[in-house]
């Protein structure tokens, strides 16, 4: 029905781009300027002289910055496998059989994921400590399960009631088990979902923040974002490799939001559009 | 029928099954850890100071400090009394003579006497003492007659130092501090940090800024989701790459978005803080990240950007539900676009605004990484929230009971906000959709 959609729309549409993007370029901009346009007189202009690979190549030279990426990779791929798998099961019950107590386990699940990290901090970092938890990824593994086990499940749960349980009383007719109606018609209809809350999990705890800077506190265990934080000494801020880690964290991300942005909206609304 | 009864009876536990290990992990990691910041915060626990280290319900001794610390006490007492003369001499020794019946009482329930050994012998070979060795309780009349006996020792070593009557005073004196601080004292402080916090400047400071950094984001961050839902949800060329474009800020970590902002706003070479001068908006550059108005305007500019994206996807997704045929019958009836968007589209939204603004108002109020990064609190703990002052008071003082009492108000407050949300929304959020 709207078809206003004049040369002007698209002005306002690119400047709108432009505003959310600019934080970025700008950063890109950073990144590409040597120190001597990164400050000073050409501070403010957008135009490289002299632009160069210098800080990228510092990041990864004169920084452990592959030791971040690298630990960053582990605990969150980890946490997204041991999480989605346990969650799976856990969903496939609410969504698929019949027993009480539905309604009390969804409410749970949510009111755990609306937790302040805050308030499970001091408990947890005394526990790490005295195993000697801290600075290992299993040290990180297991906090991380407090935001993430009950996204995975909450998401796996909307996603699992769409597919038709009509499909599952056909395979109970034929006289399959519920096992094998769980592994062998249930889950292959599953996978997009999985996949969708898999995304979600592993972008949170690649983010996470409060728990890698409390536990993990050697440079050689650090995560990415707690290292990036990092990477300001007591008087100086070294913006120019800031941009370019900055940089290097966000092109892959940007690539994966490009690939599966539908997945991603669809996981991130799912929960809160009644259809 | 028989089997069908079977079936859904199996049906019954194989649900209960799955789901357990999920809720199992979720009591063990998250509810259990909240209960024991509650418990915490009971207690006044440091981790600087080891006899506070850890919950102590009842006196205890550090069985560590205690071996290593009386051999010490009485070789110092021996010299002095060696090269004493007439009455100290007999003081001293009658010293010595209490402080090891006073270690022989102690030692007289086998266990100490034990452990005593072991832990002398891991000593002498320069071995770690595990903890469960190294911390042994005391019954109330074991600590009162310790203490006592310690006080008395102190005293009379006090009174001979100032009679210049010891050739090392500060020797034997500083030993039996060290003796004394080996008693563990039980931590429990009951309500007293809540009670501390009700007139604590501070922390209603952090709870206003909490408030008013949570308030003033997620309004702004409502109506521009708003405002971009509707211009994303028209047909048009390049839709797909404008929701991506949106998506971008919600994807990057928030302390890379928050250090991005950072250079943005700095004092010397940022240039959102160069183009609010150039406008006149700021009358110095500097401005932005160290004044109060300037900081707390900044964090919620950042906070803008970075979460506005998920408030329009929701409202997008919110839009798409709604169906044209109410849009067509209002044209027919000749309403304007302004009475559909109020008629129809807003009320048609209710819920999923709602929803938005629950796990927005609840991620404002847990505000942290963004902070952390962007002011750390400053100027003068302006834009310092309470999930801020926690962290402070747990990791840079090393307060935990104290930092873990904030987190628990933390705590308190989102589950009123949750409650009052779910109040206004119904069971609606968790009504069974599949109609079960």
């Amino acid at each position: 029905m709207r078809k206003h959609t004049g040369p002007l729309f698209y002005v306002g549409l690119l400047l709108f781009v432009f505003l959310v993007m600019f934080p970025f370029l700008w950063i890109l901009l950073a990144a590409l300027k040597p120190p001597a346009e990164l400050f000073g007189d050409r501070a403010f202009h957008f135009i490289i002289q002299n632009p160069s690979f210098d800080n990228f190549v510092r990041v990864f030279t004169e920084r452990p910055f592959a030791r971040y990426l690298w630990n960053s990779t582990v605990v969150a791929t980890l946490t997204t496998l041991y999480s989605i798998t346990i969650a799976s099961f856990a969903a496939y019950a609410i969504a698929w059989l019949s027993f009480r107590g539905k309604a009390i386990i969804l409410g749970v699940v949510l009111a755990v994921s609306m937790f302040p990290q805050i308030a499970t901090i001091s408990p947890i970092f005394m526990f790490m400590q005295s195993m000697g938890l801290t600075n290992s990824y299993t040290g990180l593994i297991i906090p991380y399960t407090t935001f993430a086990l009950p996204l995975a499940i909450w998401n796996l749960t909307i996603f699992f009631r769409k597919i038709p349980s009509d499909l599952g009383e056909a395979a109970k007719v034929d006289g399959a088990s519920i096992w094998q109606t769980m592994t062998k018609v249930f889950f292959p209809l599953a996978m997009p979902g999985v996949f969708t809350t898999a995304i979600l999990v592993f972008i949170a705890a690649w983010n996470e923040f409060l728990f890698a800077l409390t536990l993990n506190t050697q440079e050689a265990m650090k995560t990415v974002p707690v290292g990036i934080v990092m990477f300001q000494g007591m008087f100086t801020i070294p913006w120019g490799e800031i941009s370019a880690a900055s940089i290097i964290v966000t092109i892959p991300l940007v690539v994966m939001v490009l690939i599966f942005q539908k997945r991603i909206i669809s996981g991130l609304t799912s929960g809160a559009v009644k259809e | 029928m028989n089997r069908s009864t079977k079936m859904s009876l199996s049906e019954k536990q194989m649900g209960y099954l799955l789901i357990f290990p999920a809720l199992l992990i979720i009591l063990v990691i998250a509810i259990w850890p909240v209960m024991r910041s509650f418990w915490i915060s009971l207690h006044d626990i440091r981790l600087n100071d080891p006899t506070k280290s850890e919950i102590h319900s009842s006196y205890g001794l550090d069985m560590e400090r205690y071996v290593s610390t009386l051999p010490n006490l009485l070789r110092y007492i021996k010299r002095e009394a060696e090269s004493a003369e007439g009455s100290s001499k007999e003081k001293l020794n009658a010293l010595q003579a209490q402080i090891e019946q006073t270690n022989t009482s102690l030692n007289q329930s086998g266990e100490i006497a034990n452990r005593y050994q072991m832990i002398d012998q891991l000593l002498l070979d320069f071995k770690p003492v595990p903890t469960e060795l190294k911390y042994v309780s005391l019954s109330n009349e074991q600590t009162e007659s310790i203490k006592t006996s310690l006080a008395e020792v102190r005293a009379v070593l006090l009174q001979m130092s100032e009679q210049k009557l010891l050739s090392k005073p500060e020797g034997a004196l500083g030993v039996i501090q060290g003796i004394e601080a080996s008693i563990i004292e039980p931590n429990f402080v009951g309500f007293a940090y809540y009670q501390k916090f009700l007139t604590d400047a501070r922390m209603w400071g952090a709870l206003y800024n909490t408030a008013f950094f949570t308030v003033i984001s997620v309004a702004i961050e409502l109506v521009l989701g708003i405002l971009i839902a509707l211009l994303i949800n028209r047909p048009f060329r390049g839709r797909s790459l404008v929701r991506a474009t949106v998506l971008i800020p919600w994807a990057i970590p928030t302390v890379i978005s928050a250090m991005m902002w950072k250079f943005l706003y700095d004092g010397q070479n940022g240039i959102i803080a160069y183009l609010f001068e150039q406008a006149g908006l700021i009358s110095d550059m500097g401005m932005l990240l160290t004044t109060k108005a300037g900081a707390m305007f900044s964090v919620i500019l950042a906070d803008v950007w970075k979460t506005t994206p998920f408030m329009a996807l929701l409202i997008f997704a919110g839009l798409q539900t709604i169906p044209q045929s109410l849009y067509e019958a209002a044209s027919v009836d000749g309403a304007t676009r302004t009475q559909q968007f109020f008629r129809i589209t807003l009320p048609m939204l209710k819920s999923t605004i709602l929803v938005a603004l629950l796990f927005r108002t609840l991620d404002a109020f847990r505000v942290f990484d963004l902070i952390y990064t962007l002011t750390g609190g400053a100027p003068g703990n302006s834009t310092e929230t309470i999930s801020i002052y926690a962290y402070k008071t747990m990791f840079a003082q090393m307060s935990f009971g104290e930092g873990s009492a904030l987190a628990v108000i933390v705590f308190l407050c989102v589950a009123l906000i949750s409650i009052g949300y779910v109040k206004i929304l119904g069971a609606d959020l968790l009504s069974d959709g599949s109609g079960k």
